[in-house]
């Protein structure tokens, strides 16, 4: 057979090394033509990574089996002999920047396998890469001040099950710089400064939030054939809106990174929430941030109620096991006793604050005329259990009031009481929202409530400065909200707004915190939409096509209302006419549809769809390793089997 | 260490009486309190009843055998999980408490024999040591130590619980009267009532709270307390609690199509297939937050203090209810907040039409439980139709409830098909069943054997036990005798709610309780009797029991026999070595109100409740003992 001779760029020789001739035949395999090149190159390396990747035909040799004539590879052909795993710079839910080995042979479902092995990321089919927003020219600049994390050294293991080292996997824990990355993509990271989240881009519209969608890789091609270069920025987020399996225990990154593209879906209005829920995701962001910083200091705040501490003590005491005496010190029920003014708003009244002597006890106040009628009966007695409690407090002008709401059968008493100053405050309003869920002065949480109001407190004192991240303290609240409210609201009508969604989570744990977030978010009536601009067959206007885990929500684009759902159990079939690319389905009761897609490839509508199905199939088989075969059938991936 | 032991041996003794005055506080459901006890805190009353008399007249006598067996159980199953309790820890070094919540249903096997073995066990258990003798068993010291504190820390628990007799109006116009304590759920109750009444246990049937001020009703859900809301009401209140079947209960978990699908035509969806359903709940009620239908449409609102209803257009949110204000779009962040729903319920009305010239019947309210009379802090809604009142009834509810609401519906669904096979056992079962010898304590209870046990077994397992007994019904209820003289009057109560014997408490004067091992209680002349109304009779002579007839409950038990009194006549001999017996409960006079018209003439003899704007409701009973304790302690250290 005739020899002739192949071009090949080895990139291992440098950039303007010319390229090296070989001569092959036609009936050498591939292997046969790697070997002959590596002779030729007299480098002694490692060259097991390195495959030839076929420019012309954008593909990848990789059956080294294969002969030359069968690959169609001819003299015309030029090849270049490079490694398969190359950095990517990967931009991460919580906003950083990660660089680290990727690899760009095989279909972007494994890739993106590969790259949630290294960073602990459980049930890497529910993520996937998509292509940045396209940067505008003079950010170009700013690019360089970015901070990078590396992990290009950490090699990228075969091996499935991870051993842990130091909480975390072994890998992680070779040098203070991989533990950092690790630190980075399992603790959530502070509040952004309000003005970078003014600058991100956030759609307007519903039509821009179809442009997200566009910029999905395709999951059965691999990186290079996409077009993707060495060190080229992609973006790894959850694309699939089904969450399976979430354990806390083995998901600290998982959790973290999915509470990060939550929190970001909010901050930048991808997501539309009611006034109310965005004060509570502020107040979950700021306790999530504070707990972040914190998050050695474990809270042991046990279940036990006050009678089954003090008869354990007790029963120490009986036993005559150990000094307990302060065990009993502790155990005379504690009492606030102040001077307090109270107000009682009545209609038709002009009548102000007046003093009392109140105390507290137990779940009540009782105030009196003086401090020397406090033996006597007085004048009232407030039980707070069961009421509503509110902050009604402006630090620069030093008001520090309660409003209570007491519920009575005639209807709410309304109450406020005014304390002289910070620490009067926070005594009482922590005792009052213990009381208000039935707890007393004696439960564990009280010191940890008094600090969490003084805290809050001096958040509203520095918010007035000039605004600042999130440091160990102080906060700017309209870090925590999105641009819409940073406008509608001044940090000072924002605080007390987040501070009373706050008290009522400022108990919970960093896990739980985060866990209660991502609740919320995916109760909110658009959660997990993805938008698509679609043409209905037979239709002349442009419309959306909404895609969710269980459904698909036609919607029109001019008014935005829901025209009609089909649900994904009453669906028979789909199919893609790849010539005229439309995507034909039917379902149940002879109903089908078609419609080609607007602005996206209409491969992603058909792997959205068919991922959706496939994550569904996951409930029943419970085993560990993913069927990879059917997801590229399912999402019409024939090209990666 | 003879300080301690002393001072020990004295607590127990206290919680002897304690255990004991539960027990007698069955037998003499509306009694005054027992002398022994000075100055009671509130610790149960009733509910159900216009005022005190009236619940007493209203008791019938097989509601207070009932009641009675209701208690004797509890305190027996104290008792016994104590004794075994012991018998595991025998010879072991003390040891701490388990801190466990006291039981929420109490666990009995169900034979004979065994509640036989439980109350046997019981006299040993509660045998209070003398206060000032050593133990003259060969027993470690400390062995008897642990178990003694273990006897108070049981005893204290239950001492501790809240109990309610609240009276239950059935759908027939008929009622029953049942005994309710605050560790049990809504669920717990309806278990009790299957057992009372006999019907057919489906999911539907729900204890329902009506309030005739407000026109409203709203079913309780099973997860629910019921002793909180029901201690909230006041005390001249005429809401009242019914045992009725509720259609939209649980409508959703059968026809979830209905409620998330609700665009589209009704007539469609019916025909859905059971496997579509699962679905529909595994979506909306299994994932990691239950999804709300998502309901949205125009209904009335009742503008504050206004009497004119507008038009608005609400969507329902997981976080709440919302409108969107006029000219707005209904986009999420134009919304606004009508109201959250963690401390509001939301309750049916009847005929607003008439009452606040609503433009429709089918109205619903959200306000704060505590509220019982029309207020500016209610929030009035009403729908066009019936079918749209029930949907935005059920999708607050999910919002407010979540993934509590299936579960619910799960366990209503094992019970009933739990119930339902061993129905239909227990009619070849149900001769036998009364047939077996029951101890004499068990007949004891309440004149039929088996009652306590598969009552207090009923609410703790549904598939294991055995057929019911026969029914309370089969049993003629004793004749009232109507030369009995009238109840003895209410203790005039510093509370505003109704009440009966509390438990003892030991306020801090009367530690160490008076001795009062075998003596029995005289008749009580609690000091405030003398403002008593005229139309009371003071106390009956002891002597009246004897003669009385079947119903009256039994002297108290000495303490060292056993726990649970014998009250029916036919077992008197058996505890004829017991002293005296002290004044004991008439049964209700002959001519009693009809149930559901208690108020009445009776209600003012009550004395008025001494005014408060704020509800105050039980004190705690146990902490009065423990800062008694402390006291004594901190005494012994300063020594």
């Amino acid at each position: 057979m005739a020899a002739w001779d192949l071009t090949v760029t080895v990139e291992d020789l440098g950039p303007d090394a010319p390229p090296l001739q070989i001569s092959v035949t036609s009936d050498l395999h591939i292997g046969g033509v790697i070997l002959k090149l590596v002779e030729q190159t007299n480098l002694k390396r490692d060259w097991s990574d390195h495959a030839l990747w076929w420019e012309q035909k954008q593909q990848w040799l990789l059956r080294t089996g294969w002969t030359l004539d069968k690959c169609g590879v001819h003299a015309d052909a030029r090849l270049i002999f490079t490694p398969q795993h190359k950095p990517l710079r990967l931009g991460l839910p919580n906003g950083a920047t990660l660089k680290m080995r990727a690899c760009f042979s095989s279909p972007v479902f494994r890739t993106v396998m590969g790259i949630c092995r290294v960073l602990n990321l459980r049930h890497p089919e529910e993520l996937s890469l998509l292509r940045p927003v396209e940067e505008k020219k003079k950010k170009k600049d700013k690019d360089s001040s970015e901070e990078l994390y590396d992990l290009t050294d950490v090699p990228l293991t075969a091996g499935s099950v991870q051993a842990l080292y130091n909480g975390m996997p072994a890998h992680f824990a070779d040098s203070p710089k991989t533990e950092a990355v690790y630190k980075m993509l399992s603790v959530s990271l502070p509040s952004p400064a309000p003005e970078a989240i003014a600058k991100l881009y956030r759609p307007a519209s519903i039509v821009d939030k179809t442009h997200i969608h566009t910029r999905w890789l395709d999951s059965s091609r691999s990186l290079m054939q996409q077009g993707i270069q060495e060190n080229d920025k992609l973006g790894l987020r959850f694309k699939y809106y089904t969450f399976h399996d979430m354990d806390p225990k083995y998901d600290a990154v998982r959790l973290t990174q999915l509470y990060e593209q939550a929190r970001w879906a909010i901050l930048l209005e991808d997501i539309d929430c009611t006034e109310e829920e965005m004060m509570l995701f502020g107040a979950l962001q700021y306790h999530i941030g504070k707990q972040s910083l914190s998050q050695d200091m474990v809270s042991s705040c046990q279940g036990m109620d006050d009678l089954e501490s003090a008869l354990k003590s007790l029963e120490v005491k009986m036993v005559g096991d150990g000094n307990s005496t302060d065990m009993l010190d502790n155990m005379t029920a504690p009492e606030l006793n102040d001077h307090l003014k109270i107000f009682r708003p009545k209609r038709l009244t002009l009548k102000g604050y007046k003093q009392y002597w109140c105390k507290f006890q137990e779940t009540s106040i009782s105030y009196y005329k003086s401090k020397e009628d406090r033996y006597g009966e007085p004048i009232q007695q407030l039980n707070l259990k069961g009421c509503e409690v509110a902050p009604d407090v402006n630090v620069a002008g030093q008001k520090f009031c309660i409003k209570l709401l007491i519920p009575a059968p005639e209807g709410m008493n309304e109450i406020y009481l005014r304390c002289e100053n910070e620490k009067q405050y926070s005594q009482w309003m922590a005792a009052c929202k213990l009381a208000s869920k039935g707890l007393t002065l004696l439960d564990s949480s009280y010191q940890s409530e008094v600090q969490n109001i003084q805290t809050f407190l001096s958040m509203q004192r520095s918010s007035s400065a000039a605004p600042t991240s999130q440091t160990d303290e102080s906060i700017n609240t309209h870090s925590l909200v999105s641009p819409r409210y940073q406008k509608k609201y001044k940090p000072k009508q924002l605080t007390p707004r987040i501070l009373e969604a706050y008290q009522n989570i400022a108990q919970l744990s960093l896990t739980s915190a985060i866990l209660k977030f991502l609740q919320i978010w995916q109760a909110l009536p658009d959660f997990g939409i993805s938008y698509f601009m679609v043409r209905f067959k037979g239709s002349r206007k442009d419309e959306v096509l909404g895609i969710a885990n269980n459904r698909l929500i036609r919607i029109d684009l001019g008014v935005g209302d829901v025209v009609k759902t089909w649900r994904y159990s009453n669906m028979r079939q789909w199919n893609v006419n790849w010539d005229i690319r439309q995507v034909a389905i039917e379902f149940d009761g002879n109903i089908n549809i078609a419609f080609g897609c607007v602005n996206a490839d209409c491969k992603v509508v058909h792997e959205y769809i068919g991922g959706y199905i496939f994550m569904s199939t996951r409930a029943q088989q419970q085993s560990d390793t993913l069927n990879e075969e059917l997801f590229h059938k399912l999402t019409g991936g024939h090209e990666a089997l | 260490m003879d300080d301690i032991d002393a001072m020990f041996s004295d607590m127990l003794q206290e919680m002897d009486l304690l255990t004991q005055s539960l027990g007698e506080e069955a037998e003499s459901a509306p009694l005054p309190k027992p002398p022994t006890i000075p100055g009671p805190q509130e610790m149960n009353f009733s509910v159900g009843f216009t005022d005190f008399n009236a619940s007493l007249h209203d008791l019938e006598d097989n509601d207070l055998d009932a009641l009675m067996a209701d208690l004797v159980a509890d305190i027996s199953a104290t008792e016994e999980k104590f004794a075994t309790e012991k018998d595991t820890l025998k010879g072991s070094a003390p040891v701490a408490p388990i801190p466990s919540q006291p039981p929420s249903n109490l666990s009995f096997p169900g034979s004979s024999s065994t509640l036989r073995q439980a109350t046997s066990s019981n006299s040993i258990a509660a045998t209070p040591p003398p206060p000032t003798s050593k133990p003259s068993k060969e027993e470690l010291e400390e062995q008897i130590k642990a178990d003694k504190i273990k006897l108070a820390l049981e005893k204290l628990k239950e001492a501790k619980v809240k109990k309610l007799v609240v009276k239950v109006e059935i759908m027939d116009g008929s009622s029953k009267t049942l005994m309710v304590d605050e560790r049990q759920t809504v669920r717990d109750v309806i278990d009790n009532l299957f057992e009372k009444t006999h019907c057919d246990c489906n999911v539907d049937w729900s204890v329902c709270e009506t309030n005739p001020d407000l026109q409203t009703e709203r079913g309780f859900e099973d997860h629910e307390n019921l002793v909180e809301p029901l201690s909230t009401w006041t005390r001249d209140t005429e809401n009242k609690v019914l045992f009725h079947e509720k259609k939209d209960k649980y409508e959703v978990f059968r026809n979830p199509q209905n409620f998330y699908m609700w665009k589209k035509d009704k007539k469609s969806l019916k025909d859905m297939k059971e496997k579509d359903k699962e679905q529909l709940l595994e979506e909306n009620f299994c994932g990691a937050s239950v999804i709300v239908p998502d309901l949205e449409g125009i209904l009335y609102l009742k503008e504050d203090g206004k009497k004119s209803w507008k038009q608005r257009y609400f969507l329902l949110r997981a976080s709440g209810l919302y409108y969107s204000p006029k000219g707005k779009t209904k986009a999420s962040r134009d919304l606004v907040c009508l109201v959250q729903f963690d401390n509001v319920n939301v309750y049916y009305c009847k005929e607003y039409r008439i009452k606040y010239k609503a433009p429709t019947d089918h109205c619903f309210i959200l306000k704060h439980s505590q509220i019982q009379k029309e207020s500016q802090y209610i929030r009035y809604l009403c729908c066009d139709d019936e079918w749209t009142m029930t949907l935005w009834v059920t999708g607050i509810r999910i919002a407010k409830y979540g993934k509590q609401l299936y579960d619910n519906y799960k366990a209503a669904v094992r019970k009933a098909a739990g119930s339902a096979t061993w129905a239909s056992r227990s009619i070849q079962a149900s001769s036998s069943a009364s047939t077996p010898s029951p101890t004499p304590k068990a007949r004891a209870a309440n004149g039929h054997a088996p009652q306590p046990a598969v009552e207090t077994k009923g609410s703790s397992n549904q598939t294991s036990f055995p057929p019911p007994p026969a029914s309370m019904e089969t049993l003629p209820p004793p004749p009232p005798d109507p030369m009995l003289p009238p109840p003895p009057p209410a203790p005039p109560s510093t509370n505003k709610v109704n009440q009966f014997p509390p438990p003892p408490q030991f306020p801090q004067s009367s530690f160490p309780p008076p001795p009062m091992d075998d003596l029995p209680p005289p008749p009580p002349p609690p000091p405030e009797d003398s403002e008593l109304p005229p139309d009371f009779l003071p106390p009956p002579p002891p002597i009246f029991s004897s003669c009385g007839g079947e119903a009256l409950p039994p002297p108290p038990p000495d303490p060292i026999a056993s726990l649970p009194p014998p009250p029916a006549l036919q077992n008197f001999a058996s505890a004829g070595g017991a002293p005296p017996p002290p004044p004991p409960p008439p049964p209700p006079p002959a001519p009693a109100p009809a149930a559901s018209k208690p108020a009445g003439s009776v209600r003012k003899v009550a004395p008025p409740p001494p005014k408060r704007t704020t509800p105050q409701l039980a004190a705690p009973s146990g902490g009065d003992l423990m800062s008694e304790l402390m006291t004594a302690m901190q005494k012994k250290r300063t020594q």
